[in-house]
């Protein structure tokens, strides 16, 4: 049968840690990412409590999060144009792990939102959308897939907690019964 | 007769000849290159060739930040036998796997080599406290790392989707794990084989829901590396070529957010490159075997429908009535996949890649599938959900 | 069509972040656990490949074969040099340092390591020997030589 050899030595942390020749490094890179031209409008916009989207004028989609180019087409985008910031819940999960992989206290419940935007057909496979955190949903609401077209819109925090950044939304929540946006 | 069936003109057919790979587990004692070299002796003893009649070398390998060691493609390339040979590295993310036989391919169907070999190679336990720390910073670090990321969001997300759009159950899609697990008991390479049943699957550690632990292929160390050689080459050096009849690859957007994840596109326009390559029109009826990309068990079912082998949201259905078994019509993962041999990351899809090439040779022993096989596709898969590779091979 | 965008370095938003891994351990190796041995016992090890030795030793030759771990005795000499005044980050050091490539006439290649010396008296073919730390304190890696220093001559 093959592979009829199989070389490699299989070894414990605990007996790595006791052998000679280990070598250990930190390394220390720090970034400072440039946010880009269409990502720095956008986040200005947040701050403001507006998300905003860039036209392609080749075909029409309104693109969000924002880029200078529409990759559909390779053409550059031209106008800004707001969105409401209502969308549906495309997809939701519940998360009991953080970022290092260690237990959360409360679980996140997080959802892909596919935005209301001009240019984008109903159940066309891309859309405009964000990534966030949901809100005033509960841990069954996911499991039994009642969220998935849940109509949702976003939470801001108070103005002045806002600085520019994604997170200056909290939450996207549920619409309330006859509340349109 | 060279490059008549297929659309694309080739100065030579390209065969894989031999194919290797080390032990693969949790934490090994061999430093990258090492590993490097010894899959590379095990591939080239099994052709029967020596470093001497190897022309190029393609070293596929992920991250750095793996490893730990900045420009790594060139630190393994003189383990993988690259001295003062045309070397090149690939890195596609998971697609690397497979990525690499397919720059080995173009590398002899072009004439300019006439033997490669071709080397995956991963160290994941050199990171502390856990890999998973490294993957933090594969997201936008605009709009998604201030929200705390952990990397099995996006594969929570994306099962979640699917679930709904094809109306799987957990217990369905568990079926994958307990089906490529029990496969890799007959790997002699494998890290995570075990005889479980679905419900161990749905007892096992809640990380996302809907991901459990047993759900996750392993973090692993190790390496894998095949021979391919032209056609005159080939036929000298075995009288079974395993003939590469198709590649593909294809990469999406990063903006993971902007499409809907129930069904992976990029992988279809890949397969259909492979397949239109290969002259294969009905893939569901042609391929005997197949090793789509498992680190996740939803993930194989996803891959078969975007590799055309089954029709959308038709695969949890087929899995259940045994269809992908050993003994089935379409057997997949035969050796075990990720869940049940191991991922380490750009060696996972070359080790799937020799599953097959031993399949096809009948030499897989006890892993050997049922039914006679001539036709064959493997996948990889990387990156934000964007790259897809594939490689159709025949005999 | 771009009057929209900004020129200026401080209208574009930056975020800091940092790479998250927290520290590496790199395993040695089945033979870098041997030479690390040598090491803690005083001795430098070379790799053996059919009548040609190399320095530092590795797993395998350059033609795939598997090598044979031999001690390389020396006599050293620097081989190459160069001399450093100013840190990673440009401040000036209080003293230059001398990094040498360090080997021996027989075999191919070398080691990169400190050489106590003035840096006016250093040069090609200088002999060195290296300078162990006591035993104790050695941890099987490459800086259980604290340097190689000039051979006195007697």
């Amino acid at each position: 049968m093959k592979p009829e050899r199989v070389p490699g030595r299989y070894i414990r942390e605990e007996d790595l840690r006791r052998l000679p020749g280990v070598i250990e490094y930190t390394p220390t890179a720090r970034y400072s990412y440039s946010a880009g031209q269409a990502l720095s409008e956008f986040l200005r916009g947040l701050k403001d409590g507006r998300i905003l989207g860039k036209l392609c004028p080749s075909c029409r989609r309104v693109l969000v999060p924002p880029r200078v180019y529409c990759e559909f087409c390779f053409t550059p985008t031209t106008e800004w144009v707001e969105v409401t910031g209502a969308g549906r819940v495309e997809t939701a999960v519940i998360s009991y792990i953080g970022v290092a992989r260690e237990r959360l206290e409360k679980p996140e419940i997080i959802g892909v939102i596919r935005l209301d935007a001009p240019g984008h057909a109903e159940n066309s496979f891309d859309f405009a959308g964000l990534f966030h955190k949901l809100c005033g949903v509960t841990e069954d609401d996911v499991k039994s897939g009642r969220v998935i077209g849940m109509r949702v819109k976003p939470r801001w925090k108070p103005v002045h907690e806002r600085v520019g950044s994604i997170l200056d939304i909290e939450c996207f929540e549920p619409l309330q019964p006859r509340e349109v946006v | 007769m060279v490059g008549v069936k297929s659309n694309i003109f080739v100065k030579d057919k390209v065969a894989i000849v031999g194919a290797g790979l080390t032990l693969f587990r949790r934490r090994l004692l061999e430093t990258p290159r090492d590993l490097a070299w010894e899959a590379s002796r095990e591939a080239l003893s099994s052709a029967g060739l020596t470093l001497k009649d190897i022309d190029c070398i393609v070293v596929g390998s992920a991250p750095d930040a793996f490893d730990g060691i900045h420009m790594k493609g060139e630190y393994l390339a003189d383990g993988s036998g690259g001295f003062n040979k045309p070397v090149v590295r690939v890195f596609v993310g998971g697609g690397t796997g497979v990525m690499v036989p397919v720059v080995a391919w173009w590398h002899v169907a072009s004439g300019l080599c006439k033997t490669v070999l071709a080397v995956g190679e991963e160290k994941m336990s050199h990171a502390y406290p856990h890999p998973q720390g490294v993957f933090a910073y594969i997201w936008d670090p605009i709009l998604e790392r201030p929200l705390g990321p952990n990397l099995i969001w996006i594969f929570a997300l994306e099962m979640r989707r699917y679930m709904h759009v094809c109306n799987a159950s957990k217990e369905d899609i568990a079926l994958v794990s307990v089906k490529n697990k029990r496969n890799a008991l007959d790997h002699p390479a494998a890290q995570a084989a075990a005889k479980i049943t679905v419900d161990d699957v749905l007892k096992s550690e809640v990380l996302v829901w809907p991901v459990q632990l047993l759900d996750i292929s392993p973090v692993s160390d190790g390496a894998a590396a095949l021979v391919l050689a032209s056609e005159s080459v080939a036929r000298r050096v075995t009288d079974t070529p395993v003939w590469v009849e198709g590649i593909g690859f294809t990469l999406d957007n990063t903006h993971w957010y902007n499409r809907d994840l129930a069904y992976p596109r990029y992988l279809e326009y890949a397969a259909r490159m492979a397949y239109k390559m290969a002259g294969i029109e009905r893939p569901w009826r042609e391929i005997d075997v197949a090793e789509p990309y498992d680190p996740f068990d939803y993930k194989e079912l996803h891959h078969i429908e975007g590799l055309m082998l089954a029709r959308r949201c038709e695969a949890p259905k087929l899995l259940k009535e045994g269809y992908f078994d050993r003994s089935g019509e379409l057997p997949t993962s035969p050796g075990g996949g990720l869940l049940g041999v191991g991922n380490p990351i750009a060696a996972a899809g070359v080790m799937k890649v020799a599953e097959l090439f031993w399949q096809l040779r009948y030499e897989a022993g006890a892993r050997q599938v049922k039914k006679p096989v001539h036709k064959a596709v493997a996948n990889a898969w990387g990156d934000l959900m964007q790259a897809g590779t594939v490689v159709v091979l025949s005999t | 069509m771009s009057l929209w965008k900004k020129s200026r370095v401080s209208d574009v938003v930056h975020v800091e972040g940092r790479m998250e891994t927290e520290r590496y351990i790199y395993t040695p190796g089945p033979v870098g656990v041997k030479v690390a041995e040598a090491l803690m016992e005083g001795r430098i090890m070379g790799v053996k490949c059919g009548n040609k030795l190399y320095i530092p030793a590795k797993t395998y030759c350059p033609d795939h074969s598997e090598g044979e771990l031999v001690e390389v005795k020396g006599p050293w000499i620097v081989k190459s040099y160069t001399i450093i005044y100013e840190d990673m980050y440009g401040a000036k050091l209080d003293k230059p340092v001398v990094i040498a490539l360090v080997g021996t006439e027989e075999a191919h290649g070398g080691l990169i390591h400190y050489v106590e010396v003035e840096p006016d008296k250093v040069k090609v073919g200088l002999k060195v020997e290296p300078v162990f730390r006591p035993k104790e304190e050695r941890r099987g890696l490459i800086t259980d030589v604290m340097f190689f220093k000039p051979v006195e001559h007697s």
